[in-house]
């Protein structure tokens, strides 16, 4: 046994320095994030266990996205039942059209010669939230600008030069970038002051920050939509999701007391040749 | 009623050797008496196996491998077939953890000898089936026909392109097309069914068989067959049931445990299980911003990256793997186990560890100039545990081997 805690120990020993290594440098050369301007992408947790939460931001995406962005791989029934809405009133109030079926997919409603209106067709989002990531739709949703350059006087943090208007314009308000002072900081990470004990200001650019009155939802009021939206996209990309989380418990305490007996009895015939 | 099944059982079995080869080969079979957790991932990987053939038989029901319908066809099994999911996962899961334990099955081997005489031929078959599994896995990737999967493809096929004369001809035959499309989805699904599962089975068939014929060995390199009792049974042996049947199913428990954490909350593997950009259909118009190889396939990607020139890149991963075939006359050794070879092993075996997963962590990331350098450095250390193995196991003080277990 010897031998073996050594070799483990040279094996960690050497590990651990080329950790040092990579790592220290790693932190050096960090990457430009996903999140691109805007820094590092707002963290989201999704909760799809909150119906109200999906139902309102199946709302959300029937009303403002839908109409550019299909969900060809989701059917409208599933979804009713996935949201628990009932049928009919599904079908009266979020399908607009009216020949579509409960089993159909969501294959959008835009017409064909469309595909061109802003440059890039308008991808399909059924999983958006998996190849782009949950913390990426947050951010980029609220990250909009005004910047006059654009074809539609908007820009994107997260997505500079992205090609699709600020659709939430009239709920959101208009968002602009601002400068503000801010305390420096020191190196120790606290602020730093000058002599008499103020804080140091100092200038820094690229706040986000809304134009008071001119959107229809508070600050607040407008996360909130964009966090149901985004948790419904992450439903739309697994609709199984919170369903698979539930019974992994049951499979992985399954496999618990099935370990727990096995080794039980395995002990109990070890005792044969063992002393 | 009783007695009308034991007479078809005689009847059976005076046609058919099944009680023979049951005995010989299961239920009686000696297996040394004192093995460590190390030796129990060649069962894991044959538990992995079923399930994946298994999980692969229902997924080819419901999968469709044309181009215009692969990428949907899987989110068909993901979301309108009962249970669809379950079984997706179970087969995504099970491709990286065959890998896992198969990479530490094969550590093992080099830990503990189990290369040495007479048990070359049970290292080659085993060397082999690790390379139907590469092929296997990366046929598999391409299958649904995500963007990773194109463009992965995309790069491990022009690899033929870059051997003199017959490269390009090569690539084509390989492709089928002039780039990649449906027909290649195709060929790559029959491939990945039935051609490399037969070969898969075959292999594994012949490397249980070559290993019931010269015996497991043991962390002790000690040869239990030295010393046997009146019938011929080693003395340091344990009949296989019920000793190891029970020692295998607490390591089944133990596997399953982690496969369903997995499986059933982190199905994506943090990334490294399924590439997010899987999740986008291919496009041949857009390339992703990085593309990287699914983990188990990092280390040879680091090293094919880190040589300028593409067929010298080629002929060194290909070396990095074929090398692994001569270890059984690579190792002067007289000894088989770690524990008593001397500090040249010992150190040689952990830098080349860390190498090996230094060069994998390097092959999921970008390129920046250090990282190619340690791409380099690392590349040497691997080839270097192989190439001077034959001066160091010679050279080197060992400890004396005890005589029973």
């Amino acid at each position: 046994m010897m031998h073996h805690r050594n070799i483990f120990q040279n094996i960690l020993k050497v590990s651990l320095f080329l950790l040092f290594i990579v790592t220290s440098h790693e932190i050096v050369s960090a990457e430009g994030g996903p999140c691109k301007d805007y820094g590092d992408c707002d963290e989201f947790k999704y909760s799809l266990n909150d119906i109200d939460s999906l139902q309102r931001g199946a709302s959300t995406y029937i009303n403002y996205c839908y109409g550019c962005h299909s969900l060809q791989y989701s059917r409208w029934g599933r979804v009713a039942q996935d949201l628990e809405i009932p049928e009919d009133i599904f079908f009266e109030n979020l399908v607009f059209d009216k020949s579509i079926k409960s089993g159909d997919l969501m294959t959008g409603a835009m017409p064909e010669e469309s595909a061109t209106w802003f440059g890039v067709e308008p991808p399909d989002l059924t999983l958006v939230s998996r190849y782009k990531g949950d913390d990426w739709i947050y951010s980029y949703l609220r990250a909009y600008y005004e910047d006059s350059s654009k074809q539609y006087g908007v820009n994107n943090l997260v997505y500079p030069g992205t090609a699709m208007p600020n659709v939430l314009l009239s709920l959101q308000g208009n968002q602009r970038l601002v400068c503000k002072d801010i305390p420096k900081i020191a190196k120790n990470g606290g602020e730093k002051r000058d002599n008499d004990g103020n804080p140091i200001m100092i200038e820094k650019c690229g706040f986000l920050e809304v134009q008071e009155g001119t959107g229809s939802l508070s600050k607040e009021e407008f996360d909130k939509l964009i966090y149901d939206l985004t948790n419904f996209l992450v439903y739309v990309g697994e609709p199984i999701k919170a369903t698979r989380e539930r019974i992994g418990w049951y499979v992985v305490f399954y496999f618990l007391i099935f370990t727990a007996l096995s080794s039980l009895l395995y002990r109990e015939f070890k005792k044969d040749y063992k002393k | 009623m009783s007695e009308m099944a034991g007479k078809l059982f005689s009847w059976l079995n005076n046609r058919l050797p099944i009680v023979n080869t049951f005995e010989r080969h299961l239920s009686k079979h000696p297996v040394p008496s004192k093995v460590n957790f190390w030796y129990l991932f060649g069962a894991l990987a044959a538990v992995t196996l079923i399930i994946q053939i298994v999980t692969g038989i229902w997924l080819i029901m419901p999968y469709s491998n044309t181009e215009e319908q692969a990428f949907s066809s899987i989110e068909y099994i993901m979301r309108d077939v009962d249970y669809g999911w379950v079984i997706r996962y179970m087969h995504t899961t099970g491709a990286s953890l065959f890998f896992a334990v198969v990479y530490l099955h094969m550590f093992r081997g080099l830990l503990y000898g189990s290369y040495q005489k007479p048990k070359e031929l049970v290292w080659i078959f085993g060397c082999t089936i690790y390379l139907a599994m590469m092929a296997e896995g990366f046929l598999g990737y391409v299958l649904p026909y995500g963007q990773m999967s194109y463009w992965g493809a995309q790069v491990i096929i022009s690899l033929f392109g870059a051997i003199p004369y017959v490269g390009e001809s090569l690539e084509l035959w390989v492709r089928g097309d002039y780039y990649i499309s449906g027909i290649t989805v195709s060929r790559f699904f029959a491939l990945h069914v039935v051609a490399l599962p037969l070969i898969l089975i075959a292999l594994v068939f012949l490397h249980l068989v070559a290993l019931h014929e010269v015996g497991a060995g043991n962390p002790e390199g000690v040869d239990i067959e030295e010393h046997l009792d009146e019938d011929g049974v080693p003395l340091d042996s344990v009949p296989f049931y019920p000793y190891k049947v029970l020692n295998g199913l607490v390591a089944i428990g133990v596997f399953m445990t982690v496969f369903a954490i997995i499986m059933f909350f982190f199905p994506e593997g943090g990334g490294y299980f399924i590439e997010m950009a899987n999740f986008q259909e291919a496009n041949p118009l857009v390339t992703p911003d990085h593309i990287a190889p699914v983990w188990y396939y990092a280390p040879f990607y680091t090293m094919l990256r880190a040589i300028p020139d593409p067929l010298g890149g080629l002929i060194v991963m290909a070396a990095a793997v074929a090398i692994f075939f001569i270890v059984p006359w690579l190792d002067r050794s007289k000894v088989a186990s770690i524990r008593y070879k001397g500090i040249y092993s010992k150190i040689a075996i952990t830098l080349f560890g860390v190498s090996f997963l230094t060069l994998g962590y390097l092959g999921t990331v970008g390129v920046t100039e250090i990282r190619k350098i340690m791409s380099i450095i690392c590349t040497i250390i691997y080839f270097a545990y192989f190439l001077l193995m034959p001066i160091y196991t010679k050279y080197e003080k060992t400890k004396e081997v005890p005589t029973r277990l």
